[in-house]
This record gives C-alpha cells, sequence and structure tokens, in this order.
C-alpha cells in the first residue's frame, strides 16, 4: 500500500524486534569470555584482551538510567528538532550514546539518573521514503 | 633522531574564500612559507599534505596534495596525504618531523588546506558530522561537548559567565591578527546572549567553518643556517595518539592530557615551562578545560585562570593569542598548522600587535579531532622550543 511506509533499521544488527508481542525488543551486544567486558554495539576483538575469538553475542535488556543529556535546538538535516541527546547507562555495563524520545525536550522534564528503556522508533526517512528505525530510550512510565 | 627546525612557516587568510580554489589556496601557504624559509623550492624533498573534506565539497576528490603541489610548481617528490579529521594538520608535521628527524631527508615541507564553504551551508555542515559512525542516528558534536560540559560544571563549579571570557578573549587577539576571520572583538554580553545552540552553549562560544591554507618547512637543525639567519625553533615533541575504549570500572582519561603526557616527555620539560599556547578550541569551554588536561593548572582552576587574566596576550601563560579556532574559523586540514605557525611567530618576537609579552621561548599546540568508539579519534601535542 502506497500510504504505509516501509520500515527498516537504520543499521542491521543493532538490535532486534522479536515476532512475539509478548517480547520486548533488545539490543545486541557482546561480551568477552576472557574479560567479561561488554559492549553496545557488538564487537569481534575485545578492546581490552586484543586476541580474537573471546567476544560471543549477547542481548541486551535495553534497561538504563539517564547518565547525561544535551537539548541541541538545531538538528541535522532530516532529524527531527529540537532533539534531546544523551548519554544512557545500561545495566549489563556499557554508556552509549541514544536519543531520547517520549518526553518533551525540556530540562526540567529529565533528571540525571532516571529510568530508561529501550524504543525502537523511526529517527528519520530515507531517499524513498522509507522510515529509518533506531535505538532510542524513553523515560519508564512508573 | 636529529633535531628538526622549522624554518620557514605560511598561511592564507582564513575566511570565506568562494571563489578561491583549494590549489590556489595551498599555494599560497607554500610559497609564504618557502619565502620565510629562504629555501630554494627544489630543496624540497617531500611533502605531508592534511586535508579533511575535499572529496566531499570541492572538486578533487583524491591525490590532493598532488593537485595543490603542482599548481605551486612541485612535481615529483614525495608526496603523503594525511586524513586526521581536525588533527589532520598536525598529522602532516609529524609526518614531516620524523622524515628528517629519521635522516631520511634533510627539508620537508608539511601543508594543511582545506575548502569548507561551497556555497550551501547545509552541505558543508552536514559533511562536517559525518566524520563519525554515529552522525547517521542524528550524532551532534556540540552535544557531545554540551553534556561533557554539564558534568565539568557540576563537578568544579566552572560557571557559563568564565566559558564567555574565553570567547571574549579570543575574539579580542583575533581583532589583532591579519589571519583571522573575524576580527570584530565581542562584549561579554554578546557571546553570552547570542543564540542558544545546546545548553551552556551559545553561538558565539562556538568555532565555525573557514576556507584556508598554513605550511610549515622543517629541516635538519644542522642545515638550518643554510638557509635562515632567524632563531632556530626546535621541534622538541610532536606526539599523536588516538582514543581509548573506557571500561565501566574505569576512568576516562583525556586524550589531550595522554597526548601532552608524552610531549612534555618526549621534550623533557613540564606544563610550567610552557610559555604559550594555540589549542583546540572548537567551543570556547573546551579551551577553558584544556587548561587542566594539558597541566597549565590544577583540577578546578581554570575558571580562575580566566577569571584573574592569566591566559591572555599579557599574561603569564598565553593561550590562543592567534584567536584560536574562534577568531580564525577552522578550516579542518589547515588549522593544526596555523597553530604551528602562531608559536614559531610569537617565539621569534614577530607577531605584531598580539606579540605575547613574556619572552616565549617554549610554546606547545594541541590539536584533537574526530569521534571514534566514544573517544576523539586523534590528537596531538606539539612542543616548540627557541
Amino acid at each position: 500500500m502506497d500510504d504505509v511506509k516501509k520500515q527498516i533499521p537504520i543499521e542491521e544488527g543493532l538490535f532486534c524486534i522479536p515476532a512475539s508481542p509478548e517480547e520486548k525488543p533488545y539490543l545486541i551486544g557482546s561480551r568477552c569470555d576472557a574479560c567479561g567486558n561488554v559492549t553496545f554495539p557488538k564487537m569481534e576483538v575485545c578492546p581490552r584482551c586484543v586476541i580474537r575469538g573471546t567476544m560471543k553475542e549477547i542481548h541486551l535488556s535495553g534497561k538504563g538510567k539517564l547518565d547525561t543529556f544535551s537539548i541541541v535546538k538545531a538538528a541535522l538535516p532530516g532529524f527531527k528538532a529540537p532533539s534531546i541527546q544523551a548519554y544512557v547507562q545500561l545495566v549489563e555495563g556499557p554508556k552509549i550514546w541514544s536519543l531520547i524520545t517520549g518526553v518533551e525536550p525540556d530540562p526540567n522534564a529529565l533528571k540525571i539518573g532516571m529510568d530508561l528503556e529501550l524504543a525502537i522508533e523511526r529517527v528519520r526517512e530515507d531517499a524513498q521514503g522509507s522510515e529509518l528505525m533506531s535505538y532510542q530510550f524513553r523515560p519508564v512510565q512508573h | 633522531m636529529r633535531v628538526v627546525s622549522i624554518i620557514g612557516v605560511g598561511m592564507t587568510r582564513f575566511g570565506k574564500w568562494l571563489e578561491r580554489s583549494l590549489q590556489d589556496l595551498g599555494r599560497e601557504a607554500i610559497w609564504n612559507a618557502i619565502e620565510d624559509a629562504k629555501v630554494p623550492a627544489k630543496d624540497i624533498q617531500v611533502a605531508y599534505v592534511a586535508n579533511g573534506l575535499a572529496p566531499q565539497l570541492t572538486e578533487l576528490k583524491g591525490t590532493i596534495g598532488q593537485h595543490v603541489l603542482t599548481s605551486a610548481g612541485i612535481f615529483g617528490i614525495p608526496v603523503v596525504n594525511v586524513e586526521n579529521a581536525c588533527s589532520s594538520g598536525s598529522t602532516a608535521l609529524r609526518g614531516a618531523y620524523l622524515e628528517v628527524a629519521s635522516g631520511n631527508c634533510d627539508v620537508a615541507l608539511a601543508l594543511g588546506v582545506e575548502k569548507l564553504f561551497c556555497g550551501d551551508t547545509a552541505r558543508s555542515a552536514s559533511a562536517m558530522a559525518q566524520g563519525t559512525t554515529l552522525a547517521k542516528f542524528g550524532f551532534m558534536f556540540v552535544a557531545l561537548y554540551s553534556m561533557q560540559l554539564r558534568r565539568w560544571m557540576e563537578r568544579t563549579g566552572v560557571t557559563k559567565e568564565q566559558f564567555a571570557r574565553v570567547a571574549v578573549k579570543n575574539s579580542y587577539n583575533g581583532s589583532l591578527n591579519p589571519y583571522a576571520q573575524f576580527r570584530r572583538p565581542l562584549t561579554m554580553e554578546e557571546v553570552l546572549n547570542s543564540r542558544l545552540v545546546a545548553e551552556p552553549l551559545t553561538q558565539f562560544m562556538c568555532s565555525t567553518m573557514g576556507d584556508g591554507a598554513a605550511a610549515a618547512i622543517v629541516c635538519a637543525r644542522e642545515i638550518a643556517s643554510r638557509y635562515t639567519s632567524k632563531p632556530s625553533i626546535d621541534i622538541a615533541a610532536c606526539e599523536l595518539v588516538s582514543g581509548t575504549f573506557t571500561f565501566p570500572d574505569e576512568e576516562h582519561e583525556p586524550i589531550a592530557r595522554r597526548a601532552a603526557k608524552r610531549a612534555y616527555q618526549k621534550a623533557g620539560i613540564g606544563p610550567e615551562d610552557v610559555n604559550v599556547a594555540e589549542v583546540h578550541d572548537g567551543m570556547a569551554p573546551a579551551e577553558l578545560l584544556l587548561y587542566e588536561e594539558l597541566g597549565f593548572c590544577n583540577e578546578g582552576e581554570a575558571g580562575r585562570m580566566i577569571d584573574e587574566g592569566r591566559t591572555t596576550i599579557n599574561g603569564p601563560i598565553p593561550v590562543n593569542p592567534s584567536g584560536g579556532l574562534a577568531a580564525k574559523g577552522h578550516p579542518v586540514g589547515a588549522t593544526g598548522l596555523a597553530q604551528v605557525a602562531e608559536i614559531v611567530w610569537q617565539l621569534r618576537g614577530e607577531a605584531g600587535s598580539r606579540q605575547v609579552s613574556n619572552k616565549p621561548r617554549i610554546g606547545l599546540t594541541e590539536n584533537a579531532g574526530g569521534w571514534a568508539m566514544d573517544d576523539n579519534a586523534a590528537c596531538a601535542v606539539t612542543i616548540l622550543k627557541k
């Protein structure tokens, strides 16, 4: 149908939306068998051990806390403005950059340390009009 | 390894030069440096040419160095094209320096050249933002700076006014610099009231695009007097590092501190020995943070340094007497070498009305760039001694 836009992941291998609606989306990361270091995105070689063969793919829960944020008035072409850019402290260890969604771009609406959860949402459209989907984080509704 | 001297420097004025080509800008910087060095151009044996974004923004898609050098009349010599985002210029200097220090040749050229203005600001801004794999997700450098600053402000009490004071200082220095793009001194009110980009950053706290070129000619110190009678400006260190991976249980060590540590050790000095510095003020607050990261003051004291005027042209440790990236703009490939040119002029006493008054003998440049896997991609610190 022409009026339902195609949704495609902005990049393969970062996240997964399970077919079953009971299961939540998750992030795809890696953990080193040798030292326990967890990374997102998935890495092929552990940056601590720097030897091959120790990194295994793992699923990350998408649970984290807001570590720091910035509300930017402008945006890159195609992206929504203003945008909330942040670093999210995932419960599994990595601290990752992400856009924040589901909340007004108002510094009073955001609190360092607040609980966040993964949301797979549209970040922009590509030249063909398909929606590019990416991982973002939104405040958990308590 | 032999001692290497910088015998000549040159640059174009930085600005918006839509009618000038990359070749044209590069040619002017090269020949200004050649004339400063009093070296016959035919004695240049190798060239390292830095450029960040020509393939995206100009008609030149590769071998930028050769296109520029041939238009300047220089053919046949080995040319190495260098790209390290905003650190490209310093990386080119490092290449030229090592060629001579190793004994591979006697005279080498380092050139940085860039055209960011292309008549379409969005296209230029987009090209600059693309330097990181996160750009396609909407990542913006200005947000990264803003987040780093918030943490720092909370930890040390440094204020927005202190950031503005840096921007004011640099705009004043730029007004004295014929090579600066922006030559109007700004007031505190203008800086603080300029358009908010991302709290606490206002427009006048952020550096902007620029077109321009800068060059340095290096040679073995033992033959420098063959060419120039000016005081020998030796490269005491030219250290380059890439970013590190920060593990959850560890504190991140700032890239500039890591590069500076290596440079101080190589040069056999400490931060207290530096008389004048040119640092990478992508945003005015970044300069303040660098006072601490480079060891010019202890942690938590950067705000006091700017409040007390310690880094003005007449202060004990002048920083960015050229006006920095703020006043010059930031032609990505050229910036690192423009910093070097400024330090050379300052050490020689040739900086005119912006000459620092402390009779400097040791100068430092810090030039960082790019973003890869949660740290700057590269940072170079160069130490020059008269």
